[in-house]
């Protein structure tokens, strides 16, 4: 058994560790690739000003979306205001746990949806927006709302948001890289360009590296993500002080077979639970889990459990 | 040589600059805190009239819950201004422990219970009480964060030569019944649903 601050400091020790490898693997392969690209074309220290460029257009991609994120997840999802005697639960709910968390109050959003589900967006948390479905509101009791509100609440007081962005710019970056040099060896490059034992091995881990990190990239994201969801749960449970809501949520939500319409692959990773209800239960389902946005509910149950 | 000097000295000067930010600025967040429960107080209070107004002509012979209130009510006022969270907690308290009353007295009034102003007066007087509790709760939270900072090291260097004393939060009695669990409760209770 154990309680709620050694849950919070373990989920943040263990992103962290991921988040350094990931920093470590970005560095390896931004490197690798530059150097690829320098021995390509006959110069050195590299194509690090193709890094650069990569980074840049990545970085642009990206910001838009963070920075209004709430406003685009908002129209793409046909959101509209909670209204707070329509959804006094939600309202209060969310508005309690603000003041108790020392954040101000989010902007509260329902979709019009009967499968239930719940997201956080915005860029910092005077920005934040929480939406549910009405689903959510309807299936759950009141202390189970409160559980789900604060693993939200959790992920904008933890800057999940921002994090996550960050992340993406930087697969962005590395898939870029990996793309430029695959279509520069096509494209052929100078004729005197340096060769020997060393600029064929540097070309060789290059075109691995191209081909092999960004899948590597994106799955590093995916486990930043679940490891993020695991904080978030055990945030939450700080918020609320007894798991019970949360847990008894999460059993519902996991019980409820039906996909939400308006959740689509770019907006997946937000939701509370996974939206795209597909549970492989077989040989393969480690491999699969590898790509998923949330850990299986089975296991964010059990850690829950662990602090009950 | 004394690059490397001068880099490490550097780093420690940033360090001190932020664990001393970190406690002043968690002192005055803690104030905004205490203000906040003051703030929800206040609001709580502010609903006792209307739930008197819609009430009052049912429950007429309940004239204790009513002098209660207006009791209860005084005493927020006072402590919201006088800003002790203490005296904010107590009062808080004190109203507290009307509300199952008010609640028991509409629930038998059938009246009252039909009426649709009448519930939702409640569940807002509910949320207040939920509101002043989450306050109080940020309250606590905040002091426990600058408490722990105060005596970990290494953040209680800083908070040794700057002298930060430790903060009392919201001052529970520390020995009493609410503490101790008596041979009694720990039976299981025998339910009857008859």
């Amino acid at each position: 058994m154990i309680n709620v601050y050694e849950a919070a400091s373990a989920n943040k020790r263990k992103s962290a560790v991921i988040i350094v490898l990931f920093i470590i693997f970005v560095t390896v392969s931004v490197y690798i690739l530059s150097q690829a690209m320098g021995v390509y074309f006959g110069y050195e220290p590299g194509g690090l000003g193709a890094a650069g460029i990569a980074l840049i257009i990545s970085g642009f991609m990206s910001f838009g979306s963070y920075y209004y994120s709430d406003k685009i997840v908002l129209s793409i999802s046909g959101a509209k205001e909670a209204d707070r005697n329509e959804f006094f639960n939600f309202y209060t709910a969310a508005e309690n746990l603000a003041i108790g968390g020392g954040l101000p109050k989010p902007k509260l959003y329902v979709i019009d949806d009967s499968a239930p589900n719940a997201f956080a967006t915005g860029r910092d948390p005077e920005h934040a927006v929480i939406c549910a479905t009405t689903g959510l509101i309807a299936k759950l009791n009141k202390s189970e709302l409160e559980g789900v509100i604060a693993h939200e609440l959790s992920h904008i007081k933890n800057y999940d948001i921002r994090l996550m962005s960050i992340v993406s710019v930087l697969v962005g970056t590395i898939a870029l890289l990996a793309d430029f040099f695959l279509r520069m060896s096509f494209h052929g490059g100078r004729r005197d360009r340096k060769s020997g034992q060393l600029g064929a091995v540097i070309l060789v881990l290059g075109l691995i590296f191209a081909i092999a990190s960004p899948i590597i990239a994106q799955l590093i994201q995916l486990a930043v993500s679940r490891r993020r969801e695991f904080f978030a749960d055990a945030h939450a449970i700080a918020f609320t002080r007894q798991p019970s809501g949360l847990i008894s949520a999460l059993n519902k939500i996991s019980a409820d077979h039906e996909p939400l319409e308006a959740a689509n692959k770019a907006t997946a990773h937000l939701y509370i639970a996974n939206p795209f209800k597909d549970k492989i239960k077989s040989s393969v389902s480690w491999f699969s889990n590898l790509f998923n946005t949330h850990p299986p509910i089975e296991e964010r149950i059990a850690a829950l459990e662990k602090m009950a | 040589m004394p690059l490397i000097l001068i880099g490490i000295l550097a780093v420690l000067v940033i360090w001190v600059f932020t664990t001393y930010n970190f406690f002043v600025s968690s002192r005055a967040r803690i104030k905004a805190a205490v203000q906040e429960i003051g703030n929800q107080l206040k609001r709580q209070a502010d609903l006792i009239p209307n739930l008197e107004s819609s009430t009052k002509g049912y429950l007429k012979h309940e004239k204790k819950i009513f002098a209660d209130l207006t009791d209860a009510r005084r005493a927020i006022a006072s402590a919201v201004k006088s800003g002790d969270v203490q005296k904010m907690a107590d009062a808080g308290s004190q109203l507290a422990s009307i509300l199952p009353s008010i609640r028991v007295a509409v629930e038998d009034n059938p009246e009252l219970k039909a009426s649709e102003v009448v519930t939702k007066l409640m569940d807002e007087l509910r949320d207040t009480a939920d509101k002043v509790m989450y306050a109080r709760r940020l309250v606590i939270d905040l002091t426990a964060d600058f408490n722990v900072k105060r005596v970990s090291v290494p953040s209680n260097i800083v908070a040794n030569i700057f002298k930060f004393i430790e903060l009392p939060g919201l001052i529970t009695p520390e020995k009493g019944e609410h503490v101790e669990v008596g041979s009694g409760e720990t039976k299981t209770p025998k339910v009857n649903l008859e």
